[in-house]
């Protein structure tokens, strides 16, 4: 309870800005997803921090919230773990600029 | 009565898309049937109209709700104006049928889409709500595209893609102008009658107005948007350049004149001089350019700009002898463009396989094919504007009309009349009196077939007829120009 | 403390399809796993049919309306709901001759599952359920975009439909994690009420722009498009069907009311002599960017379905020109264009679908001629095409029509203006490929030897359907605009 609100936003923010960085950057498809688990979990850290700094701490909607992100971006790791495996089935490639059948 | 024009040719065409593909004949004849039936339709209300006591205030033919949500109402209504150009559409739907008689491919497709043509075409004419008249407008465009992408020859699928584009991005340009004035109005009413009573500010008219008007004009060929002109009719089928210039392009005139002239008078006083600049270059540059074309169709295809070019000046004139005129000059292009088309492109290039001049030089057509050179020496008298003809009254009352405006302008529009005397004759030695060697005319050529000499003479009678009895028509025509709805244009102008 | 199921009554439609979803999952497994592939899609498709007949027949019947903290159910979101499920119910039609896969079951399960996604979408009023709601529609979808293990193209697809769209997401989430911070709140009403009375801080505009990226990505809006011309052409027909069409209304549907309930305080202004922040101008500029990109990509296309990609993008771009009308006209434009669309566009990507099927490929070449080998379906297409150009009197054009005039008189001064002449303009440069598709259909003659192409009646009667209703919507708006300012003016929006 030391440190102050804006500690954990900038770092949620860091988090985010990271995981974007990998989503956009990597050319790895496992790379790009791990990438995006990061972005989720900055904002599941957002939602924890306003929360529990906010006004109303006994209403539980921030911690719901991140209950149920977690379990939607669990069920999205899934789904996109499967297509991966599925494209490098047919492809013997998981890179994403090697992925190119589909362009114009 | 007049309204029965549309439902006509629509049903008509709906009846040759459930022919069986094969039936040529059957659809050559209910498309002549559908065609004369509507010609029909257009007489006998002309005739209703001239004999009831309306004396150029429209009449309502239809008007009932359409979507109330928008105020937009199914509202077709008829005045001078309008029933002269049904009357031109209904005279270039029989002659266009009569001169697509040798269409073979695809016959009953061909029909359909030029009595949809028609059918819309009709419909501009005889819409009273903004809204319902665009409709008719864009419903044009595509049939417009098809008959030149299938049936067309040279160049057709960029012809006809020109054409199709630059209709709409006319009309694009019309329906911001369109969105804009019902809006502005109060968002009631897309009644033209009511419109034109609201009185927009100025500052809006002196935008929308130009907006409107050349986006309708382009389809008129006002110049320098007349690009499409030539190039869609030399790649149309005959009856499809027939129809373009005969009658589409009057859809351009006559929606810059119902809609923009009428519901933005004070713009268009803003805009006369400027139009009427571009108007008489069209006219001069037309015939200019007509006259060093070796292909006939591109002759005649900037002829039309030429003459459009005074409809156009006639417009800007807003003296009631310069509309009339303009109106006049309409119908007139319409016939003698018409008929000049069907020459060139049935008689002519049907048989010669070419309508290059240098080409047709040793043919020595006037010997080969007696019939079409009489038409066209007749059809090319009749568009130099020689007195009886209808092209010649029509002329003079644009140029009385102007020369009150714009002296300068109508003097020089007096040069284009000589040119255009000069590249017609250039085409008479050219194409039909030149000295032929026998050996090139050995081709052997099909005598000219009866739905073609009846074709000819339709078109041919009805120029002589108004221009010898120009009453017939003006009428109509002067009437109108009295009526409220053309008030606010001519009251303040000069008369 | 009582056990009470009264709170399952409002969603028994939604109840209704997953049933029916899980129904057809055990008719697979227990019956017809072994019956002939014909057989069993017929078996099950009638399963996932009686789904959606099912779900629209219960809320024909129920009239119980309310609006929670959660969820709300008013004459709208349920006039809305039957229309999605008349989408699905002809995406489950044009399925059924579809032989891609040998899941049939879990095919029509997904795409059941996706469906209530959609319903639960329409009636979320709180960003926790919207959120939910768009996941549980988009992760069936991810998977079903991979269904056609028969093509290479399926699984890239959904690959990048699922990355892009991940990504998406997590843009939402965050901005939602944002809004939340600022305003405690989650329901859009009260998340509204807070914008109203305390100062807006400039995170608030931030929190905006980052959840309303993954709409824009829901509805394929530039810059945030890519994925959908791959997703046409990847997924299989019926799939790439759903997407442009149900999806799509369900989705400006819910950005609608997350601006409008959610962010109408901070509208903003985007007309030419008012440029405020807020919703309006990032609106403003993806519409722009949209139409323009759309558009211009749409022009350089030689496959058919991903033509239909980039002119999806453009049409998404002549519909967020609705946010700009005023409150009676926004809605009512919005809707019916993008009904409408959906109707046309799912019309086009069948007729596609089987072009594609016998032609194997929808490039330009596979429709030479089509008006000869399949007249019906060139007729529909001729229909289909025409209205997306925004030709008279079909649909489209009175879809546009109304959504321009809706702009243009939304805001004083006709400040929008410039933005209905950059669409009129997009829309008459668009003529341009769609009578390139016209062309081959009718001018160019078939290829020699070229066979008559017979298309199942499962595909031609639902294709025919679509094409009477764009004629009729377009020759008589007024029944469907009658029916949404009905359900409007009973609504509470």
């Amino acid at each position: 309870m030391s440190a102050p609100l804006t500690h954990y936003l900038i770092l949620s923010a860091l988090l985010f800005c990271i995981g974007f960085a990998g989503a956009v950057g990597r050319r790895s498809a496992i790379l790009v997803l791990i990438g995006i688990e990061l972005m989720l979990n900055a904002a599941n850290l957002n939602f924890i921090a306003f929360w529990r700094y906010g006004p109303h701490p006994e209403a539980l909607t921030g911690v719901m919230f991140v209950l149920f992100s977690i379990a939607i971006a669990a069920a999205e790791a899934a789904v996109g773990l499967a297509l991966v495996i599925a494209t490098y089935r047919q492809r013997r490639t998981t890179r994403m600029d090697q992925l190119d059948t589909l362009k114009g | 009565m007049l309204a029965w024009t549309i439902l006509i040719s629509f049903l008509g065409a709906a009846a040759l898309v459930l022919l069986p593909a094969e039936s040529r004949r059957a659809a050559r004849h209910t498309a002549l049937l559908t065609a004369l039936a509507g010609l029909a339709c257009a007489l006998a209300g002309a005739v209703q109209y001239e004999r009831s006591a309306a004396s150029g205030t429209p009449v309502d033919l239809v008007n009932f709700s359409w979507i109330a949500d928008l105020h937009i109402h199914f509202h077709l209504a008829a005045d001078g104006v309008s029933i002269t150009l049904v009357l031109l559409t209904g005279i270039a739907a029989v002659a266009g049928v009569l001169f697509s008689w040798n269409i073979e491919r695809r016959t009953r497709e061909f029909f359909a889409l030029y009595l949809a043509l028609i059918g819309s075409v009709y419909g501009v004419f005889l819409s009273f709500d903004l809204f319902l008249l665009f409709v008719f407008y864009e419903l044009a465009i595509i049939p417009k595209y098809f008959l030149i992408a299938v049936w067309g020859s040279t160049r057709r699928e960029y012809g006809a893609m020109k054409l199709a584009l630059y209709s709409l991005v006319g009309s694009a340009m019309v329906l911001v102008g369109l969105i804009a004035a019902y809006v502005v109005s109060g968002a009631q009413t897309f009644d033209l009658t009511e419109l034109a009573k609201y009185h927009f500010p100025a500052a809006f008219q002196h935008w929308a107005f130009p907006l409107v008007f050349v986006g309708f004009a382009i389809l008129a060929g006002l110049w320098p948007f007349h690009t499409w002109a030539p190039t869609g009719h030399v790649a149309a089928p005959t009856a499809g350049s027939m129809l373009l210039a005969g009658v589409v392009m009057k859809l351009g005139a006559y929606g810059a004149l119902r809609v923009a002239m009428t519901l933005f008078p004070e713009g268009l006083r803003a805009w006369q001089n400027e139009i009427a600049l571009l108007a008489v270059i069209g006219i001069v540059y037309g015939a200019t350019v007509a006259l060093v074309q070796r292909d006939l169709k591109f002759v005649i295809g900037y002829s039309s700009v030429s003459h459009m070019g005074f409809v156009l000046l006639g417009l800007m004139t807003l003296s009631k002898i310069g509309l009339s005129g303009a109106v006049l000059q309409m119908f007139s292009h319409g016939i003698i463009a018409g008929l000049l088309f069907a020459v060139v492109g049935r008689m002519v290039y049907d048989r010669a396989h070419t309508r290059d001049l240098t080409e047709l030089q040793p043919m020595n057509l006037s010997a080969l094919a007696p019939f079409a050179a009489v038409t066209f020496v007749i059809a090319g008298a009749a568009s130099m504007g020689l007195p009886g003809f209808s092209g010649f009254i029509a002329e003079l009352q644009v140029l009385a009309g102007a020369w009150q405006v714009f002296p300068r302008l109508t003097l020089l529009a007096g040069v284009g009349i000589l040119v255009g005397i000069a590249f017609m004759v250039r085409v008479w030695i050219k194409a039909f009196f030149a000295e032929g060697d026998i050996k090139a005319s050995a081709i052997p050529i099909e005598p000219i077939s009866m739905p073609e000499r009846a074709g000819a003479l339709v078109l041919l009678g009805t120029t002589v007829l108004i221009g010898l009895w120009p009453g017939l028509l003006l009428n109509l025509i002067t009437p109108t120009l009295n009526s409220t709805l053309f008030q606010g244009m001519v009251k303040g102008g000069p008369q | 403390m009582t056990l009470s199921l009264d709170w399952m009554i409002p969603l028994i439609p939604e109840e209704i399809v997953i049933i029916f979803a899980l129904a057809a999952l055990a008719v697979d497994f227990a019956i017809v796993r072994r019956m002939n592939p014909a057989v069993r899609w017929r078996v099950i498709g009638a399963t996932a049919c009686a789904g959606c007949v099912g779900a629209m027949i219960w809320i024909g019947r129920a009239t119980n309306y309310g609006t929670s903290e959660m969820l709300a159910l008013s004459p709208l979101t349920q006039f809305i709901k039957l229309a999605l499920l008349g989408l699905a119910l002809v995406v489950v039609v044009l399925s059924l001759d579809a032989r891609f896969t040998r899941h049939t079951g879990e095919y029509y399960a997904l795409l059941l599952l996706a469906t209530a996604g959609l319903m639960l979408l329409i009636s979320s009023e709180n960003l926790l359920m919207i959120f939910i709601a768009l996941e549980i529609l988009s992760v069936p979808l991810y998977v079903l975009t991979a269904f056609d293990k028969t093509r290479e193209a399926s699984a890239e697809a959904a690959l990048k439909y699922f990355l892009f769209g991940s990504v998406a997401a997590a843009f939402t989430l965050f901005g939602i994690s944002l809004l939340y911070g600022m305003t405690g709140e989650l329901g859009l009403g009260a998340i509204a009420a807070k914008l109203r009375t305390q100062p807006v801080e400039p995170v608030c505009y931030a929190a905006l722009v980052m959840t309303l990226i993954g709409f824009a990505f829901k509805v394929a809006a530039a810059p945030f498009h890519f994925w959908a011309p791959d997703v046409y052409e990847g997924a299989p027909a019926p799939i790439a069907c759903f997407v442009a069409s149900a999806s799509k209304v369900a989705s400006f549907f819910v950005l609608a009311k997350i601006v409008i309930d959610g962010f109408g305080p901070i509208r903003g202004g985007a007309a030419w002599n008012d440029f405020r922040a807020g919703w309006m101008p990032v609106l403003a500029v993806l519409a722009v960017l949209s139409m323009a990109g759309g558009n211009i990509a749409a022009l350089a296309q030689t496959s058919v379905k991903r033509l239909l990609a980039y002119s999806a993008i453009a049409h998404g771009g002549y519909a967020l020109l609705a946010f700009f009308g005023n409150a009676r006209q926004m809605l009512p434009a919005l809707l019916f264009y993008v009904i409408t669309y959906a109707l046309t566009v799912l019309g086009a990507l069948a007729v596609a679908g089987a072009v594609e099927n016998s032609a194997n490929g929808d490039r330009m070449a596979a429709w030479a001629g089509l008006g000869r080998r399949a007249p019906l379906l060139a007729v529909c297409m001729f229909i289909f095409m025409l209205s997306l150009a925004g030709i008279p009197p079909l649909a489209g054009f009175f879809g546009k029509f109304y959504l321009f005039t809706a702009a243009a008189a939304g805001q004083p001064h006709l400040g929008m203006l410039w933005l209905v002449i950059v669409a009129v303009g997009a829309s008459a440069i668009s003529l341009y490929y769609y009578l390139q598709v016209l062309k081959q259909i009718y001018a160019v003659p078939p290829p020699a030897g070229a066979m008559p192409l017979r298309a199942s009646r499962a595909a031609l009667f639902p294709i025919a359907l679509l094409a009477a209703l764009v004629i009729v919507f377009g020759c008589a708006p007024g029944w469907l605009l009658g029916r949404l300012s009905a359900v409007l003016n009973s609504s509470a929006f």
